[in-house]
C-alpha cells in the first residue's frame, strides 16, 4: 500500500506503451514486406499462369506477335549463366580466402582484403559497361576462338562451344557474375576459416603437415558448412544478378546447348522487355510471373544458404 | 651447416617432395587467385578513369542532359539521384533502425529468429524484383515518381540498417544495459538514450554502406522512377538518376552519349568507394577505439 | 644419473614477442628417455621455450628467436633447417584436446600418410599400434571409423597423442597436455608418461607441480623468462638451491 502511494506503479504512460508499438511495427514491416513481395508477385502474374498453366515453364517459345510468352530459355539461361559464375567464383574465392588468411602477413592481407570487398562495392552496372566494353571484345578476339580450338572436335563437348565467337552470351554473363559473387564468397569464406581453433591448426602443423595440407584436411572439414553456406549464398545472389548480366548476354529468346550463344536470364528479361509492355497486358503478366519464379528460386537458394551459415553460428 | 641440415632431413623420400611441390604449387595458384582479382579491379578503375575523366568538367556537371546532338551535361541525373537516396534514407533509416531494435530485444525468440531469416533472405532478394514490387504497389496507381523509386531503395536498405542495428546494439556489454535498468530507468529509455548511443558506430557503418548499395541500384528505378530527360522538383513526377542515365546512354550508338555514360559511371564509382573506405576507416578507428 | 645422453641442448637462448623479451639467456640440456618438466608461473616462458622446440612460433610474424638449440648436431634455430621435418621428429600435444573433424581412423592416418604411403593393411597395423601405446586400443577399436569428436575428453587427449606417436617422432612435447581433463583421465595420462619414456623424449610443461614430481625424472623452473634451476625431480622439490624455487614449490607466489 505504501509502496504504491509512493509511485512504485508500473509505469502505464503513453510513451513506453508507443515505444513497444513502434518497434513492432518495424518487424512487422520486414515481414509484410517479404509476404507482398511473394503474392503480389503471384498474384499480378496469375493471368499468365492461369492462360500457359505449366507449360510456363516448361515451354521455350517467346512471341510476343502470337502472345505466346514462356518463362523455359530465361529459366535454362538463369541457372546455367549462375552456374558458370559459382564454378569459376569457387576456386578463385578459395584461393583468395587461402592466401589472404594463412599465407600473407597480416599487415598485407588487410589492405588487399579490402580492396577485394571495394571490387564487390562497384555497383552492378557499372561492371556490366566494364564487360560490354572491355571483357567482351577479349572473348570473342581470344577467348572464345581458344577454347572452339580445343574443345572444338570433342564429341558432345564442342555443342557448349559451337556457334559464332561474338563475345556476348552466356559464358560471358558466367564470367562477369563470378567476378560480382567472388567477393562475398572470399569474405564468407575467410571469416570461417578464421573461425577455426588455432590450436587445431597448430597441431596438425606441429605434425608437420605443410600449410596446404592443414588448410585441405583440417580447416575445409571444420568449417565446411559455412564454406558451403557462402558458396550457395553467391549463387543466391547470381541468379537474380540484372545489370551486370543485361549488357552481356545478348537478349535471346531461345534456349541452346552453345555458351557463345545470345540467351537471356529471368532478371535481364524482365529488365529489357518492361519497357514494351503494356500495364495489363498478357506479356506484362508474364514478366510478373518471370518475376514471381525467380522469386522460387531465389527464396529456395537462399533459404538453404542460411540454414547453412545459421548452423554454423549455432555449433560455435 | 647444410650438411647438418640435410641430416635432419634424413627422411626426406619422394613423397615428402611431392608433398612440398603440391604446397608450393598451391600457395603459386592462392597468390594468382588474388592478382586476377587485383587486376580485375584495377581495370576496372583504369577503364573508368580512361574513359570518364574526359568529360569531367564544369560544363557536364552544371548543365542538363540533352537530345542527341547536342551538347549536354548531367546535372538533372546527379540531382536526381541525391534527392532519391535522400528520400530512402529518411525512410529507411527510422525504420530500419525500429526493425533493428526489434530484432534486439524482442523477449519472443521465436518470432525474432523468424524475421531475422527473413531479414537476412531479403538481403538478397534480387534487387528487380523490388522494383517490381514497388511497381505493382505505387506505379500502377500513382504512376512513374521519384518518390516510388526512393520507396524501392529504401527497401533494399532497410533490411540492411535492421540487420547492422541490431548486430550494434547487441555488442553494447550488457553491463551498460543493466546499469541503465538499475539506475530505474524505463526499458525505452534505456534502448533509446543509452543503448542505441553506445551502438551508434556499427549503425552507422550500416546506413554508409547502404548508402552506397543504393547509389549504384539500377535495376529498381527501372519501372519506379523511370529517369526524365527533363528536370523538375516534382517528386511525384518521373526523376532522372545516374544509375538509369548510364544505363540509357551506354546502349546508344552516339559516342558522345556513350562518353557522358562513362562519366556518370565515374561519378558513382568515385562516390561509392569513397563511402566504402570511409565506413571502412570508420569501423577501424571504432575497433581502435574499444 | 648415469650415462644421460643429451637429446637437446638449449644454449643462450633468447626469445623476442615484437619487443617483449620472453626469454632471457636459457641455457639446459633435456635428456633422451626421460621426462623433463618445466614448472613456473603463467607467463614465466616455460610454454614459450616449448614451442621454441618445434619451431611453432614460425607460424606468427613479430616472434623470432636468438641463440642455439641442438637436436641430433643440428642448430634447429637456423632458418634452413625445414620445419615440417622437424616436427614429424618432435612431437607435439596441446593444452586442449584436438582432434580434426574426420574418423579416430583417419585422425592418426593424417600424420601417417605425411610421411608414407603404406597398404592399408599396414596402415591398420600402426594406428592400432599407436593406439594400444596410448592404451586406447580396447576403448575405440569397434568404432574406428566414427567420428573422433564423439570421444570423452580424455579420450581425445590421448588420442591426440597416439596421432602425435604414429609419425615416429623421437622427442614429445606436452603442453600442460592434462589441463584440460578430469583427474581419472589426468591419472591415466601420467600412467602413459611412465611407459613412453622408455622410447621418447618427453618435455612437459605443466601447471601442477605435484604432477611434475610425479612424472618429471628432471625440472626445470621458469620464473619471469629465466631459467632459475633446472635438476633431478627429487633433489628440486626437496632441496631447492634457489631460494625462488622454494617459495615457489612451497606456495608463497604463482
Amino acid at each position: 500500500m505504501l509502496l504504491k502511494q509512493a509511485g512504485y506503479r508500473k509505469d502505464k504512460k503513453i510513451i513506453p506503451y508507443l515505444f513497444t508499438s513502434l518497434m513492432w511495427c518495424g518487424g512487422a514491416l520486414i515481414f509484410l514486406i517479404f509476404l507482398g513481395l511473394i503474392f503480389e508477385l503471384f498474384w499480378q502474374g496469375k493471368q499468365a499462369f492461369s492462360v500457359f498453366g505449366f507449360h510456363f515453364i516448361t515451354s521455350t517459345d517467346w512471341n510476343p506477335g502470337e502472345q505466346q510468352f514462356s518463362a523455359g530459355a530465361a529459366l535454362v539461361g538463369t541457372l546455367v549463366s549462375s552456374c558458370i559464375g559459382v564454378v569459376l567464383a569457387l576456386p578463385l574465392s578459395f584461393g583468395c580466402a587461402y592466401c589472404l588468411n594463412e599465407l600473407m602477413p597480416q599487415r598485407f592481407s588487410k589492405y588487399i582484403t579490402a580492396s577485394i570487398q571495394l571490387l564487390a562495392a562497384i555497383p552492378s552496372i557499372i561492371l556490366g559497361m566494364w564487360g560490354f566494353f572491355i571483357l567482351v571484345p577479349l572473348m570473342s578476339q581470344y577467348v572464345q576462338p581458344f577454347l572452339k580450338n580445343i574443345f572444338g572436335n570433342v564429341p558432345y563437348i564442342e555443342l557448349l562451344f559451337s556457334g559464332g565467337t561474338y563475345g556476348i552470351g552466356i559464358l560471358t554473363a558466367g564470367l562477369i557474375l563470378a567476378i560480382m559473387i567472388t567477393p562475398f564468397i572470399t569474405a564468407i569464406m575467410q571469416e570461417s576459416f578464421a573461425n577455426t581453433p588455432v590450436m587445431l591448426k597448430e597441431s596438425a602443423y606441429s605434425l608437420g603437415a605443410t600449410r596446404w595440407e592443414v588448410m585441405h584436411q583440417v580447416i575445409v572439414p571444420w568449417v565446411q558448412k559455412g564454406v558451403v553456406g557462402g558458396v550457395v549464398l553467391g549463387w543466391g545472389r547470381a541468379l537474380g544478378e540484372t545489370m551486370a548480366v543485361t549488357f552481356v548476354i545478348g537478349n535471346a529468346h531461345h534456349a541452346s546447348w552453345s555458351l557463345f550463344m545470345p540467351s537471356n536470364t529471368i532478371a535481364s528479361l524482365i529488365a529489357l522487355e518492361f519497357s514494351e509492355s503494356a500495364a495489363g497486358s498478357l506479356k506484362m503478366s508474364s514478366l510478373m510471373a518471370l518475376g514471381a519464379v525467380l522469386m522460387v528460386i531465389s527464396f529456395v537458394v537462399l533459404f538453404c544458404s542460411q540454414l547453412l551459415l545459421k548452423q554454423v553460428l549455432k555449433s560455435r | 651447416m647444410a650438411q647438418d641440415v640435410k641430416k635432419l632431413q634424413g627422411r626426406t623420400n619422394h613423397l615428402i617432395t611431392w608433398r612440398f611441390i603440391k604446397n608450393r604449387l598451391m600457395t603459386v595458384f592462392a597468390f594468382s587467385t588474388i592478382l586476377v582479382m587485383l587486376c580485375i579491379l584495377i581495370s576496372v578503375l583504369i577503364t573508368l578513369f580512361i574513359n570518364g575523366l574526359s568529360g569531367l568538367s564544369f560544363f557536364t556537371l552544371t548543365h542538363m542532359t540533352a537530345p542527341q546532338g547536342l551538347p549536354g551535361g548531367l546535372l538533372n541525373p546527379i540531382l536526381g539521384s541525391m534527392i532519391q537516396v535522400g528520400i530512402a534514407i529518411i525512410i529507411a533509416v527510422p525504420t530500419g533502425i525500429l526493425g533493428g531494435i526489434f530484432l534486439a530485444e524482442c523477449s519472443n525468440k521465436k518470432l525474432s529468429t523468424i524475421i531475422r531469416f527473413i531479414a537476412d533472405i531479403m538481403m538478397s532478394v534480387p534487387s528487380i524484383l523490388i522494383g517490381l514490387f514497388v511497381y505493382i504497389l505505387l506505379v500502377m496507381t500513382m504512376g512513374y515518381s521519384a518518390l516510388a523509386g526512393s520507396v524501392a531503395l529504401a527497401l533494399l536498405a532497410l533490411p540492411v540498417i535492421a540487420r547492422t542495428t541490431e548486430e550494434a546494439l547487441n555488442m553494447v556489454p550488457s553491463a551498460i544495459h543493466e546499469a541503465g535498468f538499475a539506475l530505474g530507468a524505463p526499458k525505452w529509455k534505456v534502448i533509446l538514450f543509452i543503448c542505441l548511443p553506445a551502438a551508434k558506430g556499427g549503425i552507422i557503418t550500416g546506413i554508409l554502406l547502404s548508402i552506397s548499395r543504393m547509389a549504384g541500384e539500377t535495376a529498381p528505378l527501372l519501372f519506379t522512377s523511370l529517369g526524365n530527360s527533363d528536370w523538375s522538383w516534382n517528386i511525384l513526377k518521373p526523376m532522372a538518376s545516374l544509375p538509369l542515365t548510364i544505363y540509357q546512354y551506354a546502349d546508344s550508338a552516339d559516342d558522345t552519349w556513350i562518353k557522358l555514360a562513362w562519366t556518370a559511371a565515374l561519378l558513382i564509382t568515385f562516390f561509392v568507394l569513397c563511402l566504402n573506405l570511409i565506413a571502412r576507416i570508420y569501423v577501424d578507428r571504432h575497433r581502435k577505439k574499444d | 644419473m648415469t650415462d644421460n645422453q643429451v637429446a637437446i641442448s638449449i644454449q643462450k637462448v633468447d626469445f623476442y614477442y615484437g619487443a617483449y623479451h620472453a626469454l632471457r639467456n636459457i641455457n639446459f640440456d633435456i635428456n633422451a628417455k626421460k621426462v623433463t618438466a618445466m614448472i613456473g608461473p603463467s607467463g614465466c616462458g616455460k610454454s614459450t621455450l616449448l614451442r621454441m622446440l618445434n619451431r611453432m612460433y614460425d607460424l606468427y610474424p613479430n616472434q623470432y628467436a636468438k641463440g642455439n638449440i641442438l637436436f641430433d648436431d643440428v642448430n634447429i634455430l637456423d632458418k634452413d633447417i625445414d620445419l615440417n621435418i622437424l616436427r614429424s621428429r618432435i612431437g607435439m600435444v596441446f593444452q586442449k584436446p584436438t582432434p580434426f573433424s574426420m574418423s579416430i581412423y583417419e585422425n592418426i592416418a593424417f600424420g601417417i600418410k605425411l610421411y608414407e604411403r603404406p597398404s592399408s593393411a599396414r596402415i591398420q597395423e600402426k594406428i592400432e599400434t599407436a593406439l594400444r601405446q596410448v592404451a586406447l586400443w580396447d576403448e575405440v577399436k569397434d568404432r574406428l571409423h566414427r567420428s573422433a569428436l564423439g570421444l570423452s575428453g580424455g579420450q581425445q587427449q590421448r588420442l591426440c597423442i597416439a596421432r602425435a606417436l604414429a609419425v615416429e617422432p623421437e622427442v614429445l612435447l606436452l603442453d600442460e597436455p592434462t589441463s584440460a581433463l578430469d583427474p581419472i583421465s589426468t591419472a591415466k595420462i601420467e600412467e602413459l608418461l611412465d611407459i613412453l619414456k622408455e622410447k621418447y623424449t618427453i618435455v612437459l610443461v605443466t601447471h601442477n607441480l605435484q604432477q611434475a614430481a610425479r612424472c618429471a625424472d628432471n625440472v626445470a623452473f621458469f620464473y619471469s623468462g629465466g631459467l632459475i634451476e633446472v635438476n633431478d625431480a627429487a633433489t628440486l622439490f626437496t632441496k631447492p638451491a634457489q631460494a625462488k624455487t622454494h617459495d615457489y614449490i612451497t606456495g608463497r607466489f604463482g
